[in-house]
């Protein structure tokens, strides 16, 4: 079985770790339990046929009191970026991130997680701000930890893009 | 070396470290016995550290660590918190630190205790507290926003109310409606000015909120200034018979746009002007200091509360309704200069009444247009 190692990256509080444990576990809590350090699990999807052992790091989120750590990213065949749709400044913050991870790690495949979409009315990204990120040549989803949406096509859809030949 | 069953082992025994040592093969071999976490983390291991299987995280880590290794001597890495899960599903918090003991490559691994739930826990509500401050921020742009909304509604109706006004005056009335009709026009036009003030104080804020600084470099001649605010002032000092004393002339440039500055040279005097009873005195005072221009304005009224305006937002202030127009004068007057590195400020006249004041930063010469 083909297995790729993945990163959850982005800023603190966004929903990193409430997507892994939703897409894993099918868990969801509301109370914030911030993630220090690193924790990885492991998650077999289908991509077009083919079995993915995906092994999902997930990072604690990037912020003032912790930096991300480029040595975790060695190896990653993939990121999944994400951002809390209810704070922009998160999104501001991801696309900083993006520029050192990509400096680290290379061109590899990526996505972004407009994460909270079930809070729409404390929603805050515009659909121009997510035209700007098409421009740049973002592929973006908006997800919910919460009730579910996106989460397993976002996973899915960044295999399918690890599984594509470079 | 600490070997197995000395006082050195003992001691990592006692505070629940793993010792792995690196022999000629690369296998990572325990040295001591095994604390009870690593056991119930990987239960088949014996001695040796199948790390690969074990976990990814460390497998990543022995990068860093090889390199250390090579360094030798006192070189060490950290590999940073990261969280394992025994087979019932409990996760524990470790830390791995390479080092080299006696030229030997060692491997220690340690279960994070107390200190780490202590930073675990600052770190937690750190990151509360920003996400509870980027939400108000987020909140107060909102009602920054609505408001300039309500405003702009209120100022278009007043627009539509001085037509109909304007078309009124155009008609016959007897005397005393023509001055009853003279008096709602200068009322609402008093009112229109006064919400105009208040969109140009949300435009500047939002100006600042998205980055456009074009008023940084703003300045006005003051002397040229103010001797337009005391004209305009003019008719209504004389309508209350208010007396004016000064002011003096002084030459020179400040460091805030005309429009700006005439604002706040009315507002300051239209604010002595409410203060003042009918027949009453206002003394108007300019001073050149070194850097910055003082400029006060002094009245003979009743005495207001120290530092008036300056606490326009709170909620014993907003509770004044008659007021309230007087205190947003003055609140637009702290925000202008404020803007502009100024200081703004209030307090009992000397002889009675009250002394409002500003100070603005001259134009430094090098800027001087």
């Amino acid at each position: 079985m083909i297995q790729k190692k993945i990163c959850m990256i982005g800023a603190s509080g966004v929903g990193k770790t409430s997507l892994v444990a939703k897409f894993v576990h099918s868990m969801f809590s509301d109370k914030y339990l911030t993630t220090v350090g690193v924790k990885i699990d492991k998650k077999t999807i289908s991509v077009d046929g083919t079995e993915m052992m995906l092994m999902i790091w997930d990072l604690a989120g990037d912020d003032d009191y912790q930096k991300l750590q480029t040595s975790y990213l060695r190896g990653t065949s993939g990121y999944l970026l994400v951002a809390d749709g209810t704070r922009l400044v998160t999104l501001d913050q991801i696309i900083e991130i993006q520029e050192r991870v990509a400096a680290a790690v290379g061109p590899v495949p990526f996505l972004l997680a407009l994460n909270k979409a079930d809070l729409t009315t404390q929603w805050e990204v515009t659909e121009a701000r997510q035209a700007d990120l098409a421009a740049r040549g973002w592929k973006t989803l908006q997800t919910s930890a919460k009730e579910g949406a996106s989460v397993e096509e976002a996973f899915v859809e960044l295999g399918r893009a690890l599984a594509r030949p470079a | 070396m600490a070997s197995s069953g000395s006082p050195a082992t003992a001691v990592l025994e006692a505070l629940g470290f793993a010792l792995f040592l690196r022999d000629e093969s690369g296998a990572l071999t325990l040295h001591g016995a095994a604390p009870a976490w690593l056991a119930a983390l990987w239960p088949g291991l014996t001695t040796t550290l199948p790390v690969t299987e074990a976990s990814p995280f460390l497998e990543n880590f022995l990068i860093d660590a090889e390199e250390c290794w090579t360094k030798g001597g006192a070189a060490r890495a950290q590999s940073g918190a990261w969280i394992e899960q025994t087979a019932d599903g409990a996760e524990v918090s470790l830390e791995a630190t390479a080092l080299t003991i006696d030229g030997q490559p060692a491997l220690l691994l340690e279960k994070l205790g107390d200190v780490f739930e202590a930073k675990k826990a600052m770190l937690q509500h750190a990151r509360e507290t920003v996400m509870a401050y980027q939400r108000l921020n987020a909140e107060t742009q909102k009602k920054e926003i609505l408001l300039s909304c309500i405003a702009e509604e209120m100022n278009s109706a007043l627009a539509n109310a001085i037509t109909a006004l304007r078309l009124i005056e155009m008609e016959k009335h007897s005397a005393r409606a023509q001055q009853l009709l003279a008096l709602a026009m200068r009322a609402t036009e008093d009112q229109q000015a006064l919400i105009n003030k208040v969109l140009d104080v949300f435009a500047s804020e939002l100006a600042d909120l998205y980055g456009r600084h074009g008023d940084a470099v703003a300045e006005s001649s003051f002397d040229e200034v103010l001797a337009q605010a005391v004209e305009s002032v003019a008719p209504a000092l004389a309508e209350k018979r208010v007396q004016r004393r000064g002011p003096n002339k002084i030459k020179t440039r400040v460091a805030i746009g005309e429009e700006q500055l005439a604002r706040v040279l009315v507002n300051l005097l239209e604010n002595a002007l409410q203060n003042s009873t009918p027949g009453g005195e206002i003394l108007i005072r300019a001073v050149a200091e070194a850097e910055t221009v003082l400029f006060e304005v002094l009245d003979r009224g009743a005495i207001m509360p120290p530092n008036a305006g300056t606490n326009f937002f709170s909620k014993d202030v907003i509770a004044m309704d008659e007021t309230t127009a007087g205190q947003l004068r003055l609140q637009f007057c702290l925000i202008a200069v404020e803007k502009c590195q100024g200081e703004f400020g209030s307090e009992p006249g000397e002889e009675g009444g009250n002394r409002f004041w500003v100070r603005l930063p001259k134009v430094k010469s090098a800027s001087r247009k």
